[in-house]
């Protein structure tokens, strides 16, 4: 397999993109000088971002899915050949992790009683957690704005634990696990000081 | 007096920023084949659950693959022949330091950005011998050919 083959064939397919080229707007770039590019996909979430490369060459900008551009920036976006593009990337897309997940859990007032429907949920985290071969989980306390900082952080850290206490005493494995609390620093909602609000008294587990 | 315990405050402060660097940032999820995870002078084989540190450098062998997910939910897979160093990361978002730049040597790479991009697409970078990838919220598959001229 060496790389001058693949060169070679790499440039018969933009050739090909080339006299198909009448139909499709984006002009195909000159043969590939190396091997080494990127090719932007659609998130997991199905929207399209970008990614900007800044090479020794120049500096290139996708924003179109399965476009793909050299890493010097020498040429602009084209479309990725499907056939090189399995080629080179099936085995990373295979390897790829199962995704984050995330709940979050609610508490009555001024406790770290979980309110009725978060009770509820608990269970259904473990499952989803206990399906996967490693587990490292995240609980992270966070408080509204009524009452002092250090008060809040104190309970948003007692919530973060009564919860990891829980899930624990549920019989989860967890390889990692990490208790923290942000207090009223990172609302969800966010709102004045000295506000009551039941969105902000959450904790916020995720399963990695 | 006040010198002393200014000092011991220092001194303190470093053992903690110090502590903190020593964190885990993410863990190996998937592995076939092998795989080692070098962080600074120590070195050991991939297995499910290995931590990876700010420094790491992953390696994958011959036929083989590895994916990694780090604590800010971006998820980094690589198939093989593959070395990635995790250069630089920092992820404390209620502080707003929010810092992920890797360099891939060569190898394949596939990329699910995380909260450290949505937060700060800036921060976000993957060094490449030829150029720098910045991220802006997406997937994206990378390859690097060591070979090529």
């Amino acid at each position: 397999m060496s790389g001058g083959h693949w060169r070679v064939v790499f440039a018969h397919v933009l050739l090909i993109g080339a006299l198909a080229g009448c139909a499709t707007p984006a002009p195909a770039p000159s043969p590939a000088p190396n091997h080494s590019y990127v090719t932007l996909l659609p998130s997991p979430d199905g929207s399209v971002g970008v990614v900007e490369v800044q090479g020794t060459r120049g500096t290139q900008r996708l924003t179109r899915a399965h476009d793909a551009a050299l890493l010097d920036g020498s040429q602009a976006p084209a479309p990725v050949d499907a056939a090189r593009f399995k080629r080179d990337f099936a085995d990373a897309i295979a390897a790829r992790p199962e995704l984050p997940l995330h709940f979050m859990l609610y508490f009555e007032t001024g406790g770290t009683q979980l309110t009725p429907e978060s009770m509820e949920l608990l269970p259904r985290i473990v499952d989803r957690a206990a399906h996967r071969r490693t587990v490292d989980l995240s609980v992270i306390g966070h408080s509204d704005t009524v009452g002092k900082t250090d008060l809040n952080d104190n309970l948003s850290l007692r919530r973060a634990q009564t919860v990891a206490e829980i899930i624990k005493g549920m019989g989860l494995k967890v390889d990692a696990l990490v208790v923290e609390s942000h207090g009223k620093r990172n609302l969800l909602v966010p709102t004045p000081d000295g506000t009551p609000e039941p969105r902000n008294r959450r904790v916020e587990v995720t399963i990695r | 007096m006040k010198m002393r315990l200014f000092a011991l405050i220092t001194l303190l402060a470093a053992a903690l920023s110090a502590l903190a660097d020593e964190a885990p940032i993410g863990y190996v999820k998937t592995l076939t084949g092998s795989a080692t995870i070098t962080t600074g002078s120590n070195k050991v084989a991939a297995q499910l659950g290995t931590p990876l540190f700010q420094g790491s450098q992953l390696k994958t062998g011959p036929k083989s693959s590895l994916g990694v997910t780090f604590k800010d939910d971006t998820v980094m897979s690589f198939g093989a022949d593959t070395v990635l160093t995790v250069d630089e990361y920092l992820y404390a978002p209620s502080q707003g330091k929010l810092k992920l730049g890797s360099s891939l040597a060569k190898g394949s790479m596939n990329y699910v950005s995380g909260v450290i991009a949505k937060l700060q697409p800036d921060a976000v970078s993957v060094k490449t011998p030829t150029g720098t990838i910045g991220v802006r919220g997406t997937q994206f598959v990378v390859k690097v050919d060591d070979t090529a001229p």
